[in-house]
């Protein structure tokens, strides 16, 4: 017994997605015959409107779906401070925590030589560029703390350093609300080595 | 400390059998390819979550099995640990506690085991992948951080070589990123190295002695390092970071030429000198086994000195492999503290009160006996 054409085609769409295996395919699926059908017509367009009509913005590269995005155009955020994420997804944080009121730049990666990925290959000339007109006094560096992400920053600290622009690294430490004890090895000697005078 | 039981499912060519060992010595009995190294080799597996024979860890999974199982009760400080490695086609998981361990530097450390294999002659004579091998898993099980630094290295050194590999095709022209990358090569090489140099202070404190004393005072041990970059041992962190510095800078061209890194803890190795001569080349047969038992036992009471606990020492089919005076020495040093695993084809010709008071398994084609 087979799935009927228009079911395995769902079937089929949800593999494609990420972290979805086939038993998981065949349930969304059903699921999806049970829902009311607004709300799947409400669902069909949202994946489609998410698709067509959001770019990358040409200035920091966010996604957004006004081009220069939201935030470039805020014309309150401080121009001259800037903050170099990997991912559209870690704007999205920092703008949680609203306390930050510069300007992003999204890589959307980082540099890694064995994934055959330069620093043409990510969003690094595009930044160049903007430290070129934009008066710029900080650029802060927030790639991830692996190593791809360092030698990323490492990358673009050596680039930008003699145009006197002053450049700033996340600190690296203990997480919030946590137990000293739970912390690993790691974390911890490099919250010893950012320790500062209180 | 020491291992109570044991469970394997479908490891191997163990289907499924459960064991309770004597906190001594425990004698493992059989003839060849029965299963007697498997056993060994699970006891392996539980501290290093790695095989010490095979990178693949799909061989240990039973043919036609989709996953292969390992679970072990350590006791130390007189409390109960259940440990448990579970292998499978997608990957492996270490529980400790019953709880899955994410890094493998949370996990390793938690038992202590020292294995002497035949392979372990080959200590002094092998290659010096054998010895930075050893170095590394002897570091790695007192000190689990330092595996996150050798994980790290890796990962950068795989980076480096790549770029190397790119500016050596001239697909690549910029060096700014080989910058980087040394940069980033040189902090993790660096505390490998004042790593390295400290495991060894230690080492040798106790390998002198032990060596002096199964050679009847005849010979003097001696262990070098031989570094790939212009180092003491008497350096700090920073004075051998810009050695590394100084090194790189002068070797690019070359790295460029050849397309790899040419420096660094991966192109080391150790020396041994017994009496003033290099053993690997001038030593005998003799010299270098007992070179290679006294790295063993050093090993055994650096591991307690640090700890605070004996480790596990598992014999793979080395003792029949040993005179009868390094035999005695061996037995004499575990007696009544080191909880032992011994695998032989025979124990007629071992005579040894050591023995006779022993747990005796009989292992046939998977499964395993009690012998009364």
């Amino acid at each position: 017994m087979y799935y009927p054409e228009p079911i395995s085609k769902l079937i089929d769409s949800f593999t494609k997605l990420p972290g979805i295996g086939p038993k998981t395919a065949v349930r969304l699926a059903f699921f999806v015959l049970e829902m009311e059908e607004d709300d799947v017509l409400e669902f069909g367009k949202s994946l489609v409107n998410a698709k067509r009509e959001l770019t990358h913005c040409s200035v920091c590269g966010q996604i957004t779906d006004q081009d220069p995005c939201s935030i470039c155009q805020d014309e309150a955020r401080d121009n001259s401070l800037i903050c170099v994420v990997q991912d559209p997804k870690d704007v999205i944080a920092m703008e949680k925590m609203k306390e930050f009121s510069g300007k992003y730049h999204v890589l959307h990666g980082a540099i890694s030589p064995m994934d055959g990925i330069g620093p043409e290959d990510i969003n690094v000339p595009s930044l160049l560029n903007r430290l070129k007109d934009e008066g710029v006094e900080e650029l802060i560096l927030a790639t991830n703390p692996n190593i791809e992400g360092e030698a990323t920053a490492m990358y673009i600290s050596r680039l930008v350093k003699p145009s006197g622009i002053r450049i700033t690294r996340l600190a690296h430490g203990l997480p919030m609300g946590g137990d000293l004890e739970y912390a690993d090895e790691v974390t911890l000697s490099k919250a010893m080595e950012g320790r500062r005078e209180l | 400390m020491y291992i109570k039981d044991i469970k394997l499912r479908s490891f191997r060519n163990y289907e499924r059998i459960q064991l309770e060992f004597d906190d001594k010595v425990n004698v493992i009995i059989g003839e060849n390819a029965q299963g007697k190294t498997n056993l060994m080799e699970a006891i392996y597996l539980l501290a290093f979550t790695k095989s010490h024979r095979t990178p693949r860890d799909k061989e240990l999974i039973q043919w036609d099995e989709e996953y292969a199982k390992i679970e072990g009760s350590i006791y130390k400080r007189n409390r109960r640990f259940p440990l448990e490695i579970i292998l499978s086609k997608k990957g492996k998981k270490a529980k400790l506690n019953h709880l899955e361990q994410k890094r493998l530097s949370d996990y390793i450390g938690a038992l202590n085991v020292v294995m002497f294999a035949p392979e372990d002659l080959n200590l002094v004579k092998g290659s010096p992948q054998v010895r930075r091998r050893f170095i590394d898993m002897e570091i790695g099980q007192i000190q689990p951080a330092y595996i996150y630094h050798l994980g790290q290295y890796q990962k950068v050194l795989k980076q480096r070589n790549h770029l190397l590999k790119d500016l050596q095709r001239h697909r690549r022209t910029d060096k700014t990123m080989l910058y980087v990358l040394t940069d980033q090569l040189i902090e993790h090489a660096s505390t490998l190295l004042e790593r390295r140099f400290k495991f060894l202070k230690l080492l040798r404190n106790w390998a002198g002695p032990i060596h002096e004393s199964i050679s009847r005072q005849l010979e003097q041990l001696e262990v070098l390092y031989d570094a790939s970059v212009e180092v003491s041992e008497a350096m700090d962190l920073e004075t051998i970071s810009n050695r590394y510095q100084e090194k790189f800078s002068k070797i690019e061209d070359k790295e460029i030429d050849r397309g790899t890194t040419l420096a660094g803890p991966h192109r080391d190795d150790l020396i041994f000198h017994v009496n003033g001569k290099d053993v690997q080349t001038y030593g005998s047969q003799g010299q270098q086994r007992t070179t290679a038992l006294s790295l063993k036992l050093a090993e055994i009471e650096l591991i307690h000195s640090e700890v605070g606990e004996y480790p596990i020492l598992l014999l793979d089919d080395v003792l029949s492999e040993l005179d009868d005076f390094r035999q005695s020495h061996l037995l004499h040093t575990i007696q009544g503290k080191v909880q032992t695993f011994v695998s032989t084809t025979s124990i007629d010709g071992i005579e040894h009160h050591v023995l006779k008071e022993a747990e005796i398994f009989r292992v046939e084609n998977g499964t395993i006996e009690i012998q009364k």
